[in-house]
């Protein structure tokens, strides 16, 4: 099973790849939809809550086809509500498909990430199920047919004695406390979905929930615009005499009828049972075995300075600070392991070097650049291209081709400031970081960080001392080979008309996070 | 790619994606290829009991609580029946019909869904029981109350006892049902065979009614 989650994962990762270069180059990375996926979800679901709420007051249990047609006649206040209500139902239903398809592509579901996962499923369940209530509540043929598979499908359970189908079956008009009974579960669970989204997120440092703004508005405003010019019909009420030959399918919603309605009761459990297990199972399935499985950050206690930064940025919330006993300073780093999912950002952050995952501290960082720029197979001239191994590092023979000499990272927001430091004291003609797109970042704010700490002093800030000039950062996916390549070009034109770079012959990288408390690691 | 270009695409690609969603809310599904009718069987109805009565002896209702002594006791199951429905001389549908629960005490509850050729067609259905009545229920009590002294608190106790074997007895479905009609069934209607509980008998209905009005 472990093969065959990694393979979907690698299967799903190919496809987002073309599809994410594809919308980086139409909408650039700030627009991507796809990257926004999650936050768009929220912004629809906030639409969905608005236009709700304006159609419940027209909607009567007693009358629920008439009201409903009666709303749908109503061309001012009535018919392109309900069609963004509708359109909004479904785009997010497509909007919450391709967010949990990226977090498998990426890897995102086990370790820490699990609450995460199951509770985005749980999520996905309840939006499905109010997506259904909704079709019922019109009690046309795609409502009624909904409610008696749905029932046929109950009824399969042995717990009621009474069948729940024979309620649709004809013998007397459908009652009003089932439409009652509908609108209730229609009303009560985006409640609890409201509940989910607070438990989905609860887990991050600053949860961003809604997408940029002008994203925001072009699709609320495409989908009013769709509900204005294809407005919805009314399909004809239910009847228990008649078989409609065709009905008209929200497919989003109803995708299921054609797989369940040649299929037992039984059968529709046990395969959802399966399904089920699986989505739930996944995270166990893709969870990281042996060597692959990335060990949480640790605190060196003897150079923390209890700066209090490496908390401030750790996008999980996995590091808190608790008081010190040796009288060095009042407090000092302490990482949950349950929370930690080892992106290093903590690294980054730390300016002497105290914290990160083993292996990818400051420290191991500094020893691993000075080995790359010792290499006697680098030219002196090269541009270092630091590539997130994430994004750019599947670009990694292009930039070469380019002339780049690849330097790659686990993510950049674990790239210590450091490094850049060394690489353009030890000669390199400049350093160009390819980060991923900051809404594309396996570790949510890697390239957030880092610009911080080039361009804006964020703490483990790149010293004053080197020459921005020589620093660039672009942000490429895996797919943007275009991009990144035309960055690198870019910066190279750049860089020619600066003075050559000269490698200075002892090299000591400052790092500083208190001047009190001020360390030197030569490297 | 230049910007007027690639924002035309953008606004396209993210016009028709939109419009593919409305789209997808929408696309007609085929429900019913066939042309076939349904003859619908939807009834509930309570199950004649098949019981053994009996008058407990005084050690039995010294053991019971006060409220728990009953003058007459019994036991048995539910009846089982048998529900057969033949379209045009062939037999569709033949089966045992049982209470529903575990242990089949509780009413029948039916649901059942038979394709039928649209046209003319002579349906019968018959609802039977199979199991004979073991024991018939006791005959109404003397007027004059028990003396025993453990029923001596609850006066009419036995009377209402009887009345209330006799309501379920009243309640149950009568031991044969049966309804034999000759429907025309246009394409893909549903013809509803259910009980009239009113009336103690199964009747068709459609949307144009209910048929099968017997005198």
């Amino acid at each position: 099973m472990h093969a065959l989650a990694r393979a979907l994962e690698r299967l799903i990762r190919r496809m987002l790849r073309q599809a994410d270069a594809g919308l980086n180059l139409l909408y650039g990375w700030r627009y991507n939809p796809i990257y926004q996926s999650g936050t768009i979800v929220v912004l629809l679901f906030l639409v969905l809550l608005a236009t709700g709420l304006w159609l419940l007051l027209f909607y009567r249990i007693g009358a629920p086809w008439d009201s409903v047609a009666r709303l749908t006649a109503n061309p001012w206040t009535g018919n392109w509500v309900r069609g963004l209500h509708r359109y909004s139902s479904d785009a997010a239903m497509v909007a919450t498909l391709v967010h949990a398809l990226r977090m498998v592509a990426q890897g995102r579901s086990w370790g820490p990430r699990v609450l995460a996962w199951v509770s985005g499923l749980v999520l996905l369940g309840l939006l499905f199920v109010c997506g259904v209530t909704g079709f019922v509540m019109v009690w046309d043929g795609f409502g009624a047919e909904l409610a008696v598979e749905g029932a046929r499908i109950v009824d399969a359970l042995p717990i009621l004695s009474e069948p729940i189908g024979r309620a649709f079956a004809g013998e007397r008009p459908v009652q009003g406390v089932f439409f009652f009974l509908n609108l209730f579960l229609h009303i009560a669970v985006p409640l609890g979905m409201a509940l989910g989204l607070w438990l989905h997120v609860s887990k991050l440092a600053r949860p961003v929930l809604l997408p940029p703004r002008a994203l925001g508005r072009g699709i609320v405003l495409l989908l009013l615009a769709v509900a204005l010019v294809w407005p919805l019909a009314m399909a004809p009420e239910a009847s228990p005499f008649s078989r409609p030959e065709f009905i008209a399918v929200d497919w989003f919603f109803g995708f299921w009828l054609p797989l369940t309605r040649p299929l037992p009761g039984a059968a529709v459990w046990a395969a959802g049972v399966i399904f089920a297990a699986a989505l739930l199972g996944f995270p166990r399935w893709s969870r990281r075995r042996g060597t692959e499985l990335p060990p949480p950050s640790t605190v060196d206690t003897q150079i923390c300075t209890g700066c209090l930064q490496c908390g401030l940025d750790c996008p999980y919330g996995a590091i808190t600070m608790l008081p010190r006993t040796d009288g060095r300073a009042e407090v000092v780093a302490d990482v949950d392991p349950a929370l930690c999912v080892s992106c290093g950002i903590c690294a980054g952050s730390c300016a002497p070097m105290g914290v990160g995952p083993p292996g990818r501290t400051g420290r191991d960082q500094l020893e691993t650049v000075r080995r790359f720029m010792a290499d006697p197979v680098r030219r002196t001239d090269q541009v270092v291209v630091i590539a997130c191994g994430h994004g750019a590092g599947a670009l990694t023979t292009d930039l070469q081709a380019e002339g780049g000499a690849v330097y790659p990272v686990d993510c950049a927001g674990n790239l210590h400031t450091s490094v850049i430091e060394y690489a353009i004291r030890a000669g390199a003609a400049g350093v160009l970081v390819l980060a991923c797109p900051p809404r594309d970042c396996r570790n949510r704010e890697g390239p957030l960080w880092l610009e911080e700490r080039i361009y804006h002093e964020r703490e483990a800030e790149l010293q004053a001392r080197v020459n921005r000039e020589r620093v660039a950062v672009a942000h490429v996916s895996a797919g943007d080979r275009g991009t990144a390549v035309a960055a690198l070009r870019q910066f190279q034109a750049r860089l020619a008309g600066l003075v050559p770079a000269m490698a200075e012959a002892t090299i000591q990288v400052g790092a500083v996070c208190d001047p009190a408390d001020e360390e030197r690691v030569t490297g | 790619m230049k910007t007027p270009l690639r924002r035309s695409i953008g606004f396209v690609l993210a016009g028709t994606s939109v419009m593919g969603i409305a789209w997808l809310s929408r696309a007609p599904y085929r429900l019913h290829p066939s042309e076939a009718a349904l003859i619908r069987l939807a009834w509930s109805a309570r199950p004649e009991r098949i019981e053994t009565c009996r008058e407990p002896n005084e050690a039995e209702l010294a053991r019971l609580p006060a409220h728990m002594r009953q003058k007459v006791v019994c036991e048995g199951t539910s009846a089982r029946y048998r529900l057969r429905v033949t379209v045009d001389d062939t037999v569709v549908l033949d089966e045992v019909v049982r209470g529903s629960g575990l242990r089949h005490d509780r009413p029948v509850y039916l649901l059942r869904d038979l394709p039928a050729t649209p046209g003319r067609l002579q349906l019968q259905v018959r609802f039977e029981r199979i199991d004979s009545l073991i024991a018939a229920p006791l005959a109404a009590p003397n007027s004059e109350e028990k003396s025993d002294s453990l029923l001596a608190g609850l006066p009419g106790r036995d009377r209402r006892e009887a009345t209330e074997r006799e309501r379920r007895r009243q309640e149950a479905v009568p031991a044969t049902l049966a309804l034999d009609e000759v429907v025309v069934l246009s394409p893909r209607q549903v013809l509803l065979v259910t009980y009239d509980v009113e009336n103690r008998r199964l009747m068709s209905v459609s949307d144009h009614g209910v048929r099968g009005e017997r005198p």
